[in-house]
Formats: C-alpha cells, structure tokens, sequence
C-alpha cells in the first residue's frame, strides 16, 4: 500500500515559507498569514513614494501577494497616482452601472454601496477581477470608505501560486496545456443581472489555466468560478470535472487563505492574477462602501 | 450450420444465430466466435439450452476457468457460478464494473446462461471501455495513459453481506487472504486487437496512485458516469436460454436490480485472461 501523493500541500507550504526574505528598510512589515498577506505600515501613500521605497512595495508584493497599508488617507487622485505607478488605469464595463448601486462619474474608479437595498454585492464569491478581459487587471487596489458598523466585511484571499503547486504531477501536466474562456456575462449576468450596453456583448476571453507569473516565474493557477465558463480543450463534462474538482480545492485549501480585517484607513492592494479573492457579505443590512482602482499590465496571462 | 453474426449497435453488441452451444465447439467455430468477440465486444445467442458440465467445457476452450473466492457455485461444477437473486439474496451487480479485476490476471472473458428470469426486467447492460476511452479528449486521454489504480475485492464484497454465519467468514477472511489489493494500469492496451480502452470500474477500483485524493475521487467519478453513456453500451432483455459471451478485458457491465421480489438464476463461467499493461 502506498499513500495519496496528498502531501504536496505541505511540501510547497514549507517551500513557500522557506523562501529567503530579505529584511525591508523603509517599510514595517507584519505577516498576516505565512502563505500571503500582510500589513505595511511606514509609507504614506498620499505623497509620492520615494523610488527606492516604492521598489520594496513592488518585492513586498511580489512576497505577499496581498499588502493592507494601514493608516491611510487618500482622495481619489492620490489613489489613482499611487495605482499609476504599477501600470495603465483600467477602465471597468460597469463603472457607471447602477447594477451594483455605485457608479461614479470617474471611469477610472469602480464604486459600489451595498446596504439593505442590496441583493448582490461586488465580489460574493472566489474570483480574479475582471478575468474575462483581453489584459485582465494585474493589481487592485481597494479603498473601503465605509465600514459596516457591528464589523464584518473582511475580504478573503487565496494564493494561485500554492493552489498549483500542490497539485499532483499528472495533473499539474493536464493543466499545462489546457486554456479556458472568461465570459464577462457569465459573472455580470448571472451574478449582478447586469447586461451590457444595447448592441455590445461583455468581453470573452481565452487564457492560459495555468500561467507563469511576468515577475516571478512562478506558476498560478487562473481559473475561477465568476467568469470562467469552460475549458477549451476538453470535453463539457471533463471540463465540469476539473473545474469543479480545482474550484474546491481553491475554497477548501484554507492553509492557502488568508482574510485581511478592514480597519479605517486601509488601502488594501492585491495581485490579481497570483490571487483569488472573496468579499465576505456577513454584514447585512449594515452598509459599506468601496472605491477600487485597477491596473493592467501591456498583456494578460501568459503559459 | 454457418455462423451469422448481425451487429446490435456501432459501438457494442452482437446477435449470433446457427451454432449449438452446448455441442462440442469446432476449432473453426472457437476462432470465428473469437473474431466477432474483437469485434463486437460482447455476443448474444438465443435458446441454447446447456447444463452446468457443457457451459464448463465450453469455456474451457478459451482458456484456464476461474474459480470465484466468493460467489456460491454448482456443488458438482466448481467452475460455474450460479448466480441466484431474489429477496433473500439480493442482486449486487447493479453497478458498472469489469469481472474480477481484484487479481493480478483479471478474466479474458465470461460466459453467462440465463436459467431462470423474472417476468420483466433483470436486464444486463454492456459498455465498451474502448469507445469511451476514444471519446475523451486527447488532453484527457494524456492524462490517463499512465496513470495506475488499485482494485480491491472488498469494495464490492462487504463483511456485512458475504460474512454473516462463521462459515461464510472463513470463506470470506480467505478471499481476503488469497486476493491483496492490485494495481492495474487506468487505461489498458487490449493485448489482442491493440485498441486502449478504460480500465477502472465503479465495483473494484479504489483509487488513483499517482493523483491526489480529491483528484483522483474527481476522475474516478467523470469515469464512472462517462462509462454508461448510452452511445457506448448495449441492453439486454432476457429470454429463458439466453446467452451471452463478453470480451472482460475491456467491457464493463451493470446488471439492473428492478425485479425483487421476483427470482433470477444466471450461471456464469469465467476465463482467465493475462496481466493487464
């Protein structure tokens, strides 16, 4: 009798945190989960970050995945400045929908205010932003700017990177070689009752399931249960099988997770390709508001 | 008497008229019914009444029987099951599964007489683990190619059912003995025409070696449900003196509980076959 080769998941979590950190000179950095996440305090972001600061945000990142930087205070063009520096201001399809009971004016800022009238809230369920988009979003960068009073409202990450790695090997190599549509309609539609503009459709999109990330070289997993509809290369139900047994696995695997606490002052900011992430609506009919700021690499996901 | 040989469906199945059973089986006779076997996976024949000694005989000409640890036999035939069903003894066949996979040689083939039938239903269904192997993708198909399984005589033969007076646990403790857990390969090369088919059933194997739990109960379960798609199988309705032959090696079978509280006496002979690659 041999064992599952069920163990990976501990393998790569002892890779992961065994990984050479160099210590942070202008930043104060405390870990909120050994697998992703953690808070950055030492920097205001409202100011231009000096450059040898801002090359250790991008290594913080690059560590972390997930960064919460506490004690912030932004208006929403000191928001989008510091989003600048990572890349080109993405542009959402529903900035100005009412479909999530928000809209702004600034096509660049992703406004929701869900309270007692909500029946869907942005981002309830495990998902890459906006993955169904030619470049999809690289990083987010959140601003909560009303907390539910009596708490709650965490927002929940899971690491894309251990998600593949603690695959099997056989698996790992089905999924090398597969990709998958992302249908804007598929998490619009079906989640929000959003329908896009008369005469246009949501964007849909081919990508890699498995990609290899542009600063790391490491290998994600991005596929996700909002707007991924099928993968291309497999039958419907072979694709309903991986899909289902991949989504579990991202959900169940909690050593991978990690939930960011929302205090006042936090610009929370995210990969959003090595990363998956759930905004958990536990607050209801208590409101909370948010503005979000993403940015787009040149390119989407690349094998 | 010529054999005539008419196809029940493209995947799987034959009908095969003009040729007595329990007669001593011609050489000629032997290879053209080993042909259409290659070809069609499992064979039907109508009134071929034939006793328990003929049946023996007659499977004996395809290879080394096989003797069930488990299974009730003829007190004078050794080698023939008699699978007797109703409520006392309830069916446990209705599941999808390949003969006696638990061993390191699993049956070339099994030869089965329906000797008493309910007034409906206790029909047996066949599925080629060819056709379904051909229909997964080639991603899919690269996955599995490989990949080996375990399969274990306790996932269909439980303590509770088949060890219930001290006899039937002596019997049963050696069955366990006699027949440890086996690897076979998930997708198996049929040693005579060449052709992959899917080799893991819902009976016997327990899991995937070389894939994580979840990812092997994952793929073990879409193979499951893939096998009994109704393009790959054929279903037979019964008739006293029925017979049939199937190719075990790359065949799975499902024979439907529907008929309590009535009685249904098959009596089965199995040829041993080699080890699977």
């Amino acid at each position: 009798m041999s064992f599952y080769q069920d163990f990976n998941d501990k393998t790569v979590t002892e890779a992961w945190s065994d990984t050479a950190r160099e210590p942070y000179q202008t930043l104060q950095l405390t870990r909120l989960a050994p697998t992703l996440g953690a808070e950055v305090r030492g920097v205001d972001l409202s100011k231009e970050v000096p450059n040898a600061q801002f090359a250790e945000i991008q290594r913080a990142l690059r560590e972390n995945l997930v960064l919460a930087f506490r004690g912030q205070t932004l208006n929403s063009e000191q928001h989008k400045a510091f989003a600048r520096r990572f890349g080109t201001l993405h542009r959402h399809v529903l900035a100005k929908s009412r479909a999530i009971a928000g809209g702004t004016d600034d096509p660049e800022i992703l406004a929701w205010r869900t309270g007692p009238e909500s029946r869907f809230t942005a981002g309830d369920a495990w998902h890459h932003d906006v993955s169904c988009d030619e470049n999809p979003i690289w990083a987010s960068f959140l601003h909560v700017t009303k907390l539910p009073e009596g708490g709650g409202g965490d927002t929940a990450f899971a690491n894309m990177m251990l998600a593949y790695e603690s695959l099997s090997e056989p698996y790992k190599a089905l999924l090398d070689k597969l990709t998958a549509i992302h249908d804007g309609s598929e998490g619009w539609t079906a989640g929000y009752g959003a329908k896009p503009e008369p005469g246009k459709t949501f964007p849909a999109n081919e990508h890699p399931v498995v990609a290899r990330h542009p600063h790391s070289g490491r290998k994600f997993l991005f596929v996700n249960e909002a707007f991924t509809s099928h993968i291309v290369q497999l039958s419907r139900s072979e694709s309903a099988s991986v899909l289902a047994h991949l989504y579990r696995h991202i959900e169940k695997q909690l050593a991978f997770q990690v939930r960011v606490h929302w205090e006042p002052g936090t610009l929370l900011l995210w990969d959003n390709w090595a990363t998956q992430h759930h905004a958990v609506w536990d607050y209801f009919p208590q409101e909370r508001w948010g503005e979000r700021v993403s940015v787009q690499l040149g390119f989407g996901p690349r094998a | 008497m010529t054999l005539h040989i008419q196809a029940l469906g493209p995947a799987i199945g034959a009908l095969v008229s003009g040729i007595h059973l329990s007669e001593p089986l011609s050489d000629s006779s032997r290879d053209a019914l080993l042909q259409a076997l290659l070809q069609h996976h499992v064979l039907f024949f109508e009134n071929q009444p034939i006793t328990p000694l003929q049946q023996r005989d007659l499977a004996a000409r395809f290879g080394p029987l096989h003797i069930h640890p488990i299974y009730r036999a003829d007190p004078e035939v050794p080698e023939i099951i008699l699978l007797d069903t109703s409520t006392g003894n309830p069916p446990d066949n209705d599941n999808w599964h390949t003969d006696v996979t638990f061993i390191e040689t699993p049956p070339m083939g099994a030869l089965l007489s329906a000797k008493l039938l309910p007034p409906s239903g206790g029909d047996t269904l066949w599925s080629s683990g060819v056709a379904a192997f051909e229909a997964l993708s080639p991603a899919f198909q690269k996955l599995l190619d490989g990949l080996t399984a375990e399969h274990d005589i306790l996932k269909s033969f439980h303590a509770e059912r088949f060890a219930r007076t001290p006899e039937e646990q002596t019997r049963f403790d050696a069955a366990r003995k006699n027949n440890p857990v086996v690897v076979h390969p998930v997708i198996r090369t049929h040693p005579v025409t060449g052709k992959k088919g899917i080799f893991v059933n819902e009976g016997f194997t327990t899991r995937i070696l070389e894939l994580s739990a979840p990812e092997s109960e994952a793929v073990l379960a879409l193979l499951v449900k893939h096998i009994a798609k109704p393009e790959f199988t054929v279903r037979w309705r019964w008739k006293t003196n029925d017979f049939a032959f199937w190719d075990n090696r790359l065949t799975q079978h499902y024979a439907t509980n529907d008929y309590l509280p009535h009685r249904r006496v098959m009596n089965r002979a199995t040829v041993l076959g080699d080890k699977p690659f």
